[in-house]
């Protein structure tokens, strides 16, 4: 591969291979560009079926209708994505919790517990907002995986001491529920993630709330960047 | 509590999909949550097969009908590609346990070896699962979501081996698949942009669409080329493949690259048609020749036999598309020699790369020079090895034979030959670097020092020789695949006028 090599002159050698690239790109760009400008809009897309169909979703808020209702299935699938997520960043690496809490301020602390309760607060409102407004799974399981980010930030001493079974069981808490109710929404002789009509509200709300709780301990996993201590070893 | 007939469409994707989060759940189970997996996922498909000789089936995920949902569709190439996943997944997981046990049964660095396995369970299951769904969806955006969970499990399983290399490569390889998956965003945006829709018969019925739907389809498809390593972007692909552990190797060889194929392949002779100009068809044809020189003459090179058989997949892959220009004037059937291709091929490389698996994790080392005499040793490996070999040079009776017999009969026939020395020059090439390799494994020198066999495992070595058997043994029973390929041409045919 085409690396410069740094540290003879402190300058970058020229390189035409990189001047080429750059002219591609260039030129990918004005295409681009282009073709935006030039496009044919196909009208609205499919808001106006959406619309139509708003009311048998059995929430009130056209985005969590096409997540969890119209389109669940590819929530679904993207609930697996996050979660293989994890399961990568667990296959590399073990978390590092530096043994050096004593010099974390007395004020960051008591700011932290005061914030993370409220929080989770915030997030679980959030979620119970997406079915009406913006909001719903992704956004509250952010805000949990922030307020994961702050504890550990804090370094709070009973965080490397979290048993990883425990970890495991709520990282999947999202997706076992959402593929749960996938495959008994197949009993009783309907399809796949077809919820019974008139029940498609409150199935949706447990969805939603199992998956930000995944979704959050997924990105404080993620930014803890391992698996924690007690889970499988390395040499 | 009744469960619809036609539900069983999901079974290959909901059955791994279960396995897999069981496997990450919980070590003890996890083999056997997967074999099981695997038995059901077999199962479920032959059922299928044998209920869709009839004509294709549709599936409407959550009941909404197909403009606002997400329809599942089964027909003859999707079927296919289904059964083979199912049979080389099945190889593929009992290897794994053989592989896994072994390692874990000589007391060297235990710990990584237990990772490795702790990890491998769900990753494959969930990547299972991925490759199902891709290839029973019947809509543009969920394919998206498809192939996102292919690639990041499968850069993960890249990267599980631990070594420095392999995980260089395996970075690489995530970034460079990530790149692609966004290519064919940006494409897919284009096409709802224009068309309004994501469904691929409605998609295929609203024909036309001018610059924009050119630019949607380039955009798709070099992302998708890049995925899938067409000669000159295949530069990801020997690193990758070579360095990752020896089940990992299979099914990234075997199946992964095949995902993405898939999708191009349905992008240009199912949906859009009549947006594929012959240039395009013939730069990409050009590509695909130069995929077989190259990736054999590369092979050839080689010193380290993964580093050959990854290469020779480079090589394999040009087939595939140089079978693009040749198909497409040729609408009776052709495609279905492209078909053939890839199930031959998946077989055969899996059972290599399973074999090279091998012979590694006895000898310590890979360097094909120091191989001679390992049919001593490992008579099984070496006879599969050998099998698979036949397959790539596309001796008959093997898959490839047919495949490649169709590509150079249509060439002739459409009197465009250059087409069809390509085709036989590189079935030369690859016997140079199967012999290579097969003369030293089978030849025992006189002089040679009496080497200490490791015990053997028997799931080490059958899988390999089972699925090499069945790629060779495809030939014989072509005329069933081209048949059930038949039941998804007429499919084809039926939903040009608007879906049957």
């Amino acid at each position: 591969m085409m690396m410069s090599k740094p540290g003879i002159s402190g300058r970058r050698r020229f390189d035409p291979f990189l001047l080429l690239i750059f002219l591609l790109v260039l030129l990918l760009t004005l295409i681009l560009a282009r073709a935006v400008c030039t496009l044919p809009m196909g009208g609205e897309g499919l808001a106006g079926e959406v619309a139509r169909f708003q009311q048998q979703s059995g929430v009130e808020s056209p985005v969590t209708a096409v997540l969890l209702n119209f389109r669940g299935y590819d929530t679904l699938l993207e609930v697996m994505v996050l979660l293989l997520a994890v399961i990568g960043v667990w296959s590399l690496a073990t978390a590092s919790f530096v043994k050096n809490s004593f010099a974390t301020s007395p004020v960051q602390i008591s700011v932290v517990r005061l914030l993370a309760p409220l929080m989770c607060l915030v997030a679980a409102y959030l979620v119970r907002q997406g079915t009406h407004l913006a909001g719903g799974a992704f956004q509250g399981g952010a805000v949990l995986g922030a307020a994961g980010v702050l504890l550990l930030v804090t370094e709070l001493p009973w965080l490397s001491v979290v048993p990883s079974l425990l970890l495991r069981i709520g990282l999947l808490l999202g997706p076992l529920c959402f593929l749960a109710v996938a495959i008994l929404c197949m009993f009783s002789g309907r399809q796949l993630l077809q919820y019974p009509s008139g029940e498609a509200g409150w199935i949706v709300l447990l969805i939603e709330s199992a998956c930000a709780v995944s979704i959050g301990l997924t990105l404080a996993s993620l930014f803890a960047g391992g698996r924690p201590g007690g889970d499988v070893s390395d040499d | 509590m009744m469960l619809e007939a036609s539900s069983l469409i999901v079974c290959p994707v909901i059955v791994p999909l279960t396995a897999g989060l069981l496997c990450f759940l919980s070590r003890r189970t996890a083999f056997f949550a997967s074999l099981s997996a695997c038995l059901a996922n077999l199962v479920g498909v032959c059922l299928l097969l044998g209920r869709s000789l009839s004509g294709p089936a549709s599936y409407h995920v959550g009941g909404w009908q197909a403009p606002l949902g997400i329809t599942l569709r089964i027909d003859g190439p999707s079927l296919l590609m289904l059964l083979m996943t199912a049979v080389t997944g099945l190889g593929i997981t009992l290897y794994a346990r053989g592989y896994f046990s072994f390692r874990i049964f000589f007391p060297k660095r235990i710990a990584r070896h237990e990772r490795q396995e702790r990890f491998f369970w769900p990753l494959w299951m969930l990547l299972l699962a991925a490759l199902n769904a891709l290839f029973l969806s019947a809509d543009i955006f969920n394919w998206y979501v498809t192939l996102e969970m292919v690639s990041v499990s499968a850069a993960a399983l890249a990267a599980l081996s631990g070594k420095p290399a392999s995980q260089i490569a395996a970075f690489r390889y995530l970034l460079v698949s990530l790149l692609g998956s966004l290519s064919y965003l940006l494409g897919v945006v284009f096409v709802y942009k224009v068309h309004g829709v994501l469904d691929l018969n409605m998609l295929r019925a609203c024909a036309g669409g001018g610059e924009g739907m050119h630019l949607a389809l380039a955009l798709m498809s070099v992302g998708l080329m890049l995925k899938t390593a067409l000669f000159p972007m295949h530069f990801w692909l020997p690193p990758a493949h070579a360095n990752a552990l020896a089940p990992v190797s299979a099914i990234l060889s075997g199946l992964v690259v095949k995902g993405s194929f898939y999708i191009l392949f349905r992008l240009w002779f199912d949906v859009f048609p009549t947006c594929v100009s012959p240039a395009a068809l013939n730069l990409v044809g050009i590509l695909g020749a130069g995929a077989i020189l190259w990736g054999s003459v590369q092979a050839i090179r080689q010193q380290r036999l993964k580093l050959l058989v990854a290469y020779s997949t480079v090589s394999q892959l040009g087939y595939l598309f140089i079978a693009f220009p040749l198909a497409y004037l040729q609408n009776d059937g052709l495609w279905s020699a492209v078909i053939f291709m890839a199930l031959a091929h998946s077989c055969a490389k899996s059972a290599m790369f399973m074999a090279s698996g091998t012979i590694f994790l006895h000898f310590g080392h890979d360097r094909i020079n120091d191989l001679a005499g390992t049919r001593k040793c490992l008579p099984v490996t070496a006879f599969a090895y050998a099998i698979a070999g036949v397959n790539l040079m596309g001796l008959p009776p093997s898959g490839g034979f047919i495949a490649k017999w169709l590509l150079l009969s249509s060439s002739l026939a459409s009197s465009r030959w250059w087409w069809g020395i390509v085709v036989m020059v590189g079935s030369l090439l690859s016997s140079v670097y199967v012999f290579r390799v097969v003369s030293r494994l089978f030849v025992v020198p006189e002089d040679l020092p009496v080497r200490q066999c490791l015990p053997r495992s028997p799931l080490l070595e059958w899988p390999a020789l089972v699925l090499a058997l069945i790629a060779l043994l495809l030939g014989l029973v072509a005329p069933y695949p081209l048949a059930v390929l038949d039941a998804g041409r007429i499919s084809l045919m039926l939903s040009g006028g608007g879906g049957p």
